[in-house]
């Protein structure tokens, strides 16, 4: 919090600590980040409710939406650059990504075994 | 007014808890009364309670997680006295009363012992080993101290008020839901766990933005000592698993308050979805805990023997590995409960394969004592006694990774004696090496070695013939939890194990009369160079205790084993005698942050135990409202001056002195 004066200058930077930007590019910034998020949300609402396109791309539509939507946060408001001062937070999202990939992944394979070889009994009654 | 609160609350018919319980009280009143009236009340508040200093921080985690070993302990104790006299009987204790003992001795050892005992070891040592004043968030470090000791405060108020869980140390749903848990124990288990869990988790982000960010010039992070690689890993395994617990004891939560259909058996809910969950945390848990103890071991095995630390780099990696294999092996906790043999063998072999760094770690200690001049001191003791234990723990863990074996052994006293194995052998024989090698750096006086090494050997063979009898019970069907028992068999290995546990006992003993010993002979046990093992990471670098700005110059750092280079450096053109320009040192105030804000949490988690819902909104808002006030403060740091770091400096440069001198004239 306060300890950034332990850190030799120029040395690397806190977690979200912006080097020799002046206000007027950051703000533009946030401005050009807010703007590529609403378009994107709004693209989003208007596919899901259209029938301009072919109908089963419309999922893969929102997904694809849906993670540039993610990239859009990632690089605008939460400052993810291929900077030297960013390996930090770019290994913290890799570890982030790989750590809920194994456990969503891994729990949605588990809970489908599960519930493959123990149905409730009322599954077990019906398939009889 | 006071929810399901009423006098019925307090068991006037159960002896044991309620004597137990006036006792404590007895003990914290005469505590308390000895401070007020000797006038300690303004120290203990000024220099303790509102300190962010991180070597007070870790100091009172070590404490609060002895104070817990104590009350783990007892429970522990009781256990075996009830199955070694539950034979044919009911033993003495009634199985509601022996299911709550249980269920609180496992949450006790594994969240108020084994996890603050680590985290206090982190906190004193790590910003000492990089060569830094401080870790990166002061304040946020002493508010998550603080929640952890609200969490530990929970449950020992359901001793008198109230009940504890009857469910086993994670509360398993459908046990655990409303319709077969009405009381207020799963509550109690549940709330004091959120409490504590956003403190560890607050003190995991500290610790790895401490690491990542605040090392002192030329501290790489492949110069760093392996304490510091095994603290980032585990905090990071913090970072990412405690959500998991957050997210999954929120949901047994709503199911409990607001009638939700998570893990219940009605309404589509899912038990299984539980197991799974808890586990997803529960088993980078174990890693979270073992880690640091991993870390310990190799400063101490490194520093008795004498030489740089074998395999530094494979080490490193192992560490890492272990870090991400730890989350892809959950599943090994539920083997027999109906995944497929294709789900059952990849995790059976994760769990396997989780084995071979440890192994690497276990050769690099072997090889780093191989030809080493090796002091067996106290915690030497510990560390090898440690790597006898944990193969022999890893090895049974080993067995038990193969899913048919489990099939046999699941939930049986096997397992029990595993996992006791590997958390005594582990971790609590590394807390305990930490604890006795960096005492002389924390408070500037060794610990009494007749009283550590008899400490030491009734505790380790206390464990084993507390143990070993424990595998052998659950070779023979015993299964785990059990309040009464009617095969034969298996009593003489319950007599056995209670007589192991007297032998743990002294160990104990031995182990409070050793501070008690050492605190009174401290002026003779005085450290006076700050270096009383010939150490070779950075803590060693500064006088004990080191002063609050541990450091009056950033080290620089040229190598692996930072201070063993600087020392043979000095050595060979003794101390430069130039004059050394001291400058001011900025240091954060402290701040009643943490103390306030976990008062306000612990009457919120009070409240919600027992459905108090305006005393819930008033500790919502008072905590809330401590932090406002926190965050709006002008004055976050006062300046030590430039004189005075010289003066304290200089001191330590004198005593030095006189030791490389000394060391010469020998």
């Amino acid at each position: 919090m306060s300890d950034q004066t332990h850190v030799p200058a120029g040395h690397d930077l806190a977690p979200g600590e912006e080097e020799q930007h002046s206000v007027g590019t950051r703000i533009l910034g946030y401005v050009v980040g807010l703007a590529l998020a609403l378009l994107l949300t709004a693209t989003s609402f208007f596919i899901a409710g259209t029938d301009l396109v072919w109908q089963p791309s419309i999922p893969v539509a929102l997904i694809v939406l849906a993670i540039a939507q993610m990239g859009v946060h990632l690089v605008f408001f939460l400052h993810i650059t291929t900077g030297p001062d960013n390996t930090n937070n770019v290994l913290a999202l890799a570890f982030g990504l790989l750590v809920v990939f194994l456990v969503v992944g891994g729990t949605v394979w588990i809970m489908a075994h599960l519930n493959a070889n123990m149905p409730p009994m009322d599954q077990i009654m019906r398939m009889q | 007014m006071l929810g399901k609160l009423d006098w019925s609350a307090i068991p006037f018919d159960q002896p044991i808890p309620l004597v137990a319980g006036a006792m404590v009280l007895v003990a914290i009143l005469g505590v308390l009364t000895w401070v007020v009236v000797k006038g300690h009340l303004p120290y203990l508040w000024s220099e303790w309670i509102t300190s962010v200093d991180h070597k007070r921080i870790g100091v009172m985690y070590i404490l609060l997680a002895s104070v817990m070993l104590l009350r783990g302990g007892s429970d522990a104790i009781m256990m075996r006295i009830q199955q070694a006299v539950a034979y044919q009987s009911q033993g003495y204790l009634p199985p509601e009363h022996y299911n709550q003992i249980f269920s609180a001795h496992g949450t006790i050892m594994i969240f108020f012992v084994a996890m603050p005992f680590v985290i206090g070891l982190m906190n004193l040592v790590v910003p000492l080993q990089l060569g830094v004043r401080d870790v990166a968030f002061p304040t946020l470090n002493s508010v998550g101290f603080w929640l952890t000791a609200t969490g530990a405060l929970l449950v020992n108020v359901s001793l008198v008020v109230g009940e504890f869980a009857r469910t086993g140390w994670l509360a398993f749903p459908p046990l655990s839901e409303l319709s077969y848990s009405p009381g207020v124990g799963v509550d109690y288990y549940a709330w004091s766990l959120q409490i504590s869990g956003v403190g560890t988790l607050v003190a995991g982000i500290n610790l790895v933005t401490t690491v990542l960010k605040l090392r002192t010039k030329g501290m790489n992070y492949l110069r760093m000592p392996m304490f510091c690689w095994t603290t980032l890993a585990s905090n990071l395994l913090i970072v990412a698993a405690f959500p998991i617990l957050t997210a999954t004891l929120a949901m047994l939560l709503l199911d409990r308050y607001l009638g939700f259909h998570f893990f219940t058996n009605e309404a589509g809910g899912n038990v299984m979805m539980f197991m799974n969950l808890i586990w997803a945390w529960g088993h980078p848990e174990v890693y979270i805990l073992v880690l640091p103890a991993f870390g310990v071991f190799s400063e101490v095995v490194s520093t008795f023997s004498g030489k740089a630390l074998f395999g530094y780099r494979s080490m490193v990696l192992a560490t890492m590995a272990i870090c991400v294999i730890s989350f892809m092996v959950w599943l090994h906790h539920f083997f027999t409960m109906g995944a497929g043999p294709d789900v059952n063998a990849i995790f059976g072999i994760a769990s396997m394969i989780i084995a071979v760094p440890t192994g690497v770690k276990i050769y690099n200690w072997l090889f780093t004592m191989y030809g080493g001049r090796i002091r067996f001191a106290t915690p030497m003791l510990w560390s090898v006694g440690f790597m006898v234990t944990f193969i022999i723990g890893g090895l049974t863990g080993v067995l038990v990774a193969v899913p048919p074996a489990d099939f046999m052994l699941h939930n049986s006293m096997f397992l029990v004696a595993h996992f006791h194995n590997v958390i005594i052998g582990g971790v609590l024989f590394g807390a305990f090496a930490g604890f006795e090698y960096w005492f002389p750096k924390a408070f500037g006086f060794r610990l009494d070695e007749r009283w550590g090494k008899a400490a030491f050997w009734f505790t380790f063979l206390g464990f084993y013939v507390t143990f070993m009898p424990l595998y052998i019970a659950g070779m023979l069907g015993m299964t785990r939890r059990m309040q009464h028992y009617d095969v034969a068999a298996w009593r003489p290995w319950m007599i056995v194990a209670a007589v192991g546990m007297a032998v743990l006992t002294i160990g104990v003993i031995c182990q409070i009369m050793q501070l008690v010993i050492s605190i009174r002979n401290r002026e003779a046990l005085r450290d006076r160079t700050g270096d009383p093992w010939d150490g070779r990471s950075l803590e060693w670098a500064t006088s004990s205790p080191p002063p609050v700005f541990n450091f009056a110059f950033n080290p620089d750092v040229r190598g692996e084993d930072a201070y063993w280079e600087m020392k043979a450096h000095a050595r060979q053109q003794s101390f430069e005698h130039e004059e050394l320009e001291y400058q001011d040192i900025e240091m954060p105030r402290n701040s009643p942050t943490g103390f306030v804000c976990a008062f306000f949490a612990a009457i919120m988690g009070f409240a919600l135990i027992w459905h108090i819902w305006w005393m819930v909104i008033l500790g919502g808002i008072g905590a809330f409202a401590t932090f406002v006030v926190f965050a709006w403060r002008d004055h976050d740091e006062y300046v030590i001056p430039a004189e005075e770091v010289a003066r304290i400096d200089r001191i330590n440069i004198e005593e030095r002195r006189s030791l490389v001198s000394m060391a010469g004239a020998v």
